[in-house]
């Protein structure tokens, strides 16, 4: 077996034969999209405790209406129809006379309730909360809870209170109640892709609705997942060159290697990890995309565009990572270099956002035709749901691929000097002589 | 036919000559000791030899080559530091270094190394579980288990307790008579003393020595009576025509001044105290080197 192929071997192995990397594989995807799987998970684990409420209404039109509004809610969505189980807080409202003398005295009493942990909360209701004219305080709705801001009590007085109110106003000018939910019906604008002749029979197809998933799911995902692998392919060499260099194995090993087998061995060896872990998420996304019948979801023509960008990412950054590690001399060398090196990854992570809502402005094509960014970049302007011209990602391709090999020939001169020299913190102006010098 | 073949090479770093026009010729066949103090030049030189460092200028040769830029397959090389993948197992390590140097599988080899340096028992644990002295051994294995025809070693003793300086120089000498050309560094000079055919001392980036241990010891003269007494080293001091003691507890050594007759020191002594034996001698290896590089040859060169 060639030497390269043997040091590839070992690096390959030394990364994926461990518990690390399963644990890696498995947490990765869990970290980055983390919250959110959390939340899904865990939205059925809430407090079914009762919620009590106490309703001053100055008004005297909305009290009674919340208390009926509350008696359907509780039957409907308290208790689970199939099981019987208590599965959301009933919301239990009670009335108290305002007290027009000292308000400020009834808002502390009842503050006190919810201190003491009798009251969930308490709704002030302003007088003229149906016609609201005049001084803002007499039409102020206001709920007084320990965490008033997030709750969801407050939510749902919000969307029963209005509506009321609302259809309160359209009778007294008239209007009739079936005709008032007409009047109310909110119509949401849908979001469609465009119209295309279908190849095989030439017939006009109807466009596609756009959902958020396809719109900003699959280009961020594929951008994470982009980003993910370069962490878990690229980063590590900066450290592993850096420790075989202190702890002399370098040494041993250019006894047997040259140093740009050397090198290679470890940004290929990278590139394998990189791959294995690319083969692991797309093969287990298009499996269970298409169980669950997302098939329309898998962006299948732009998964030949991600693994190439993602090969000339992994051997552009890892090249410079490796030169990179073979100039530190301690843990806190290689630590000061990390953001450095690491450039090309994190910088499309602060313009993501712009590059996805306008995948075709100046600004994403010009940024993403620049070789350190453009792996990144063209793969989430290439998944967009609005076509980018079709000679550009080809371009870009090309510009990668050319700055990437001077990448390497530039990281192999630095590699050979770094690797040997011992002492001396990595100073960019002996890197830029020794990739001049060689 | 010399293996290694050093001409007139000087290397620098910074303002610092670390080999100051150094020539040197390495024999096939041999075990070659390089000694000298700490910083003297040994290691570099060792990785001069290696392409691990280049010469700012003269020429080094192995195999009738100059190697330059290229990696040394038929080098085993042991560095100073150890240097192993600390999280690799000990079969492992091994086989990858052997195969990536030999190009060929090398099982066999490594379980007959194993088992000879008795380490068998802990081929599937992890290098970072061995003490000092196991992994010594260890990475001593990973540097002959090719079967190269050049073997450096740079201190190779260094951490071993006697019974494994055994094994380790057992080998070593069993390496030689089966043809490979052994190099290596050392401080014990008793080892140097014992088992080499040459011996090179480098002293401040010179050669201050290079020869077998009888030339260079002829080169000393039979100056050094070597006396055991009654009365030990407190009845030899101020003596006639002795230039300096060497007290090794119930032995010490003398040495004559130029000319003096040693007779006349044996005389003197007898008078002293009762002399149970004594013995004229060439000077040990390590009483030459402390008179190069001890503080009598810093004295020397300060007056």
């Amino acid at each position: 077996m060639h030497k390269t192929l043997r040091f590839i071997k070992r690096e390959y192995l030394a990364a994926v034969k461990t518990k690390g990397f399963i644990i890696m594989l498995v947490l990765m995807p869990v970290l980055m999209g983390g919250s959110g799987i959390a939340m899904y998970l865990l939205q059925g684990q809430v407090d079914t405790k009762d919620k009590r409420v106490v309703i001053v209404d100055r008004s005297g039109i909305v009290a009674d209406m919340v208390l009926k509004a509350a008696e359907q809610r509780n039957a409907a969505a308290v208790f689970d129809k199939e099981t019987g189980k208590k599965v959301r807080p009933a919301y239990v409202f009670e009335t108290a006379e305002p007290d027009v003398t000292d308000p400020q005295a009834q808002r502390l009493e009842l503050s006190e309730r919810i201190r003491k942990g009798e009251l969930h909360a308490f709704l002030e209701i302003g007088q003229n909360v149906l016609h609201p004219e005049g001084d803002p305080s007499t039409f102020q709705i206001k709920y007084h809870a320990k965490n008033a801001a997030i709750d969801n009590v407050r939510n749902w007085l919000n969307n029963t209170i209005n509506p009321y109110l609302r259809k309160i106003r359209l009778s007294e000018e008239g209007i009739e109640e079936s005709k008032a939910d007409e009047i109310m019906t909110w119509i949401q604008v849908d979001a469609m892709g465009l119209v295309s002749v279908d190849e095989e029979t030439g017939a006009i197809k109807e466009a596609r609705k756009t959902g958020e998933a396809e719109a900003i799911l699959v280009p961020v995902v594929l951008f994470f997942l982009m980003f993910m692998l370069v962490m878990m392919g690229a980063m590590p060499l900066l450290q592993s060159t850096m420790e075989e260099k202190t702890q002399r194995i370098a040494e041993v090993l250019m006894g047997s290697l040259q140093p740009h087998q050397f090198m290679a061995g470890k940004v290929l060896g990278g590139l394998l990890v990189s791959l294995t872990g690319a083969l692991v998420y797309v093969a287990g996304g298009v499996f269970f995309l298409g169980r669950m019948g997302l098939r329309d979801l898998i962006p299948f023509h732009v998964i030949p565009w991600f693994f190439a960008f993602l090969i000339l990412e992994i051997v552009m950054v890892g090249s410079i990572l490796a030169a990179f590690g073979s100039a530190c001399n301690d843990p806190k060398d290689a630590q000061n270099l990390t953001f450095p090196a690491m450039f090309p990854v994190f910088f499309p992570m602060f313009v993501f956002m712009p590059v996805l809502t306008e995948p075709t402005s100046a600004f994403a094509t010009w940024l993403s035709m620049f070789p350190l960014f453009t792996p990144m970049l063209m793969v989430i302007r290439k998944a967009a749901p609005v076509g980018i011209p079709a000679w550009q990602p080809w371009v870009g391709l090309v510009g990668v691929l050319l700055f990437t090999a001077f990448i390497v020939w530039i990281g192999g001169r630095i590699f050979r000097v770094g690797i040997l020299m011992q002492g001396g913190p990595p100073k960019l102006s002996n890197m830029i002589k020794w990739s001049f010098r060689g | 036919m010399n293996v290694v073949e050093i001409e007139n090479v000087t290397k620098t770093f910074g303002s610092v000559t670390a080999v100051d026009e150094l020539s040197l010729n390495v024999p096939k066949g041999c075990i070659y000791g390089f000694i000298g103090p700490n910083g003297s030049g040994k290691t570099t030189t060792l990785r001069m030899i290696m392409n691990i460092f280049y010469p700012d200028s003269g020429t080094i040769r192995t195999f009738g080559e100059e190697m330059k830029g290229t990696s040394t397959d038929r080098i085993g090389y042991l560095p100073e530091e150890r240097g192993m993948y600390k999280k690799m197992k000990v079969r492992d390590l091994l086989k990858f270094y052997g195969e990536l140097k030999s190009g060929r599988k090398v099982d066999k080899d490594v379980d007959y190394w194993l088992e000879r340096l008795e380490l068998s028992d802990w081929g599937h644990k992890k290098i970072e579980t061995l003490s000092k002295g196991m992994g010594q051994k260890v990475q001593f294995i990973s540097t002959i288990v090719a079967k190269p025809e050049l073997i450096i070693l740079d201190e190779p003793f260094t951490g071993l307790d006697p019974v494994n300086v055994e094994v380790i120089k057992d080998a070593v000498l069993d390496l030689r008579s089966q043809g490979s050309t052994v190099i290596f560094s050392t401080h014990d000079m008793n080892v140097a003393d014992k088992m080499c055919d040459f011996i090179f001392m480098i002293f401040k980036g010179q050669k201050v020595l290079d020869g077998t241990l009888a030339s260079i010891q002829e080169k000393y003269g039979s100056d050094t009576l070597r006396i055991r007494t009654e009365g030990g080293r407190s009845t030899l001091d101020n003596l006639e025509g002795v230039d300096r003691i060497t007290d090794f507890g119930k032995l010490q050594e003398l040495r004559i001044k130029l000319g003096f007759d040693h007779q006349e020191v044996l005389r003197q002594i007898m008078s002293r105290t009762q002399v149970y034996s004594f013995e004229l001698a060439t000077p040990t290896l390590y009483e030459i080197f402390l008179r190069i590089a001890g503080p009598e040859a810093k004295e020397q060169v300060d007056a």
